[in-house]
């Protein structure tokens, strides 16, 4: 699809309303964002999802897990109070949404942010790489036909 | 010094690989996994021993503000070469593909520009 530019502006527009600071019962619903953004309710998740790769609810949700883990990892919260923090009012499926996307419950991750040395009150680096030092941890092989063509590797 | 790998953050590591090679055609070199990330090279068909193109997790919150700003603002983060602009546009608005430019003369070359799903724009350019 070719978005004009005052259709692509308002999706934008809509990701920061989607992303914002959670007000406790007051976050706006989809379809307020996308009454907000002058679109109908359908071509809005359709076009946003071509846009952003997600739906809006999806880009929502993720963006609360991302910042949740930051605050976990800062560690100066409780899980509940990040829990609250982001925009969740139930715990468990706070837990649940966390641990698919991250790999584990947010007490444990809590728990090892907190064990990897760090300045205090701030995510530790290794936990949010810069993202060309994953470099680093390569194997060997992994730059061992570098400087050639190998189309017959791939 | 030789320039052998450039990259772009994405936002979630898998479903840019899929963009990347099954909707703009791009082809795997590199999937490792690294802690809780994966190191994705993907390289152009058309040119395998071209530069590799890492697809990196925009984890840090400083990327996603930079590259959240910068989308905001319609301005490419990376450009690719095609021999036919309008070919491409026709080819990947088939495939659901979101064009924020059509195909545009723009003084040498004729650009479009797409959003990659994962945060970014990025500009085809077509050589007159």
């Amino acid at each position: 699809m070719l978005l004009a530019p005052d259709v692509f502006r308002r999706l934008c527009r809509a990701r920061d309303l989607l992303q914002g600071d959670p007000e406790p019962d007051a976050s706006p619903s989809v379809a307020d964002v996308a009454r907000g953004a002058g679109i109908s309710p359908y071509h809005f998740i359709r076009q946003f999802e071509a846009v952003f790769g997600l739906t809006p609810h999806r880009l929502r949700t993720r963006s609360r897990l991302d910042r949740a883990r930051l605050l976990l990892a800062e560690g100066r919260l409780s899980v509940t109070d990040v829990c609250m923090e982001v925009g969740f009012s139930s715990l468990g499926s706070f837990s649940d949404l966390f641990a698919r996307r991250v790999g584990e419950p947010p007490s444990s991750y809590r728990r090892r942010a907190r064990s990897m040395v760090s300045v205090p009150g701030r995510a530790p680096r290794d936990l949010f790489p810069g993202c060309l030092s994953l470099m680093a941890r390569l194997p060997p092989s992994a730059f061992r036909n570098s400087g050639e063509a190998a189309p017959g590797s791939l | 010094m030789r320039i052998k790998l450039t990259s772009v953050m994405v936002a979630d590591q898998a479903r840019a690989l899929r963009f990347y090679t099954e909707v703009l055609g791009f082809r795997k070199k590199l999937d490792l996994p690294v802690g809780e990330y994966r190191w994705i090279t993907v390289v152009s068909p058309e040119g395998p021993g071209d530069v590799e193109l890492a697809l990196e997790p925009g984890a840090h919150p400083a990327a996603k503000a930079f590259q959240e700003a910068m989308f905001s603002d319609g301005i490419p983060i990376a450009a690719f070469e095609v021999s036919d602009v309008a070919a491409e546009f026709d080819r990947l608005k088939k495939q659901g593909v979101a064009f924020t430019r059509e195909p545009t003369p723009a003084g040498p070359v004729t650009i479009a520009i797409l959003s990659d799903t994962c945060g970014n724009l990025i500009q085809l350019y077509q050589p007159a």
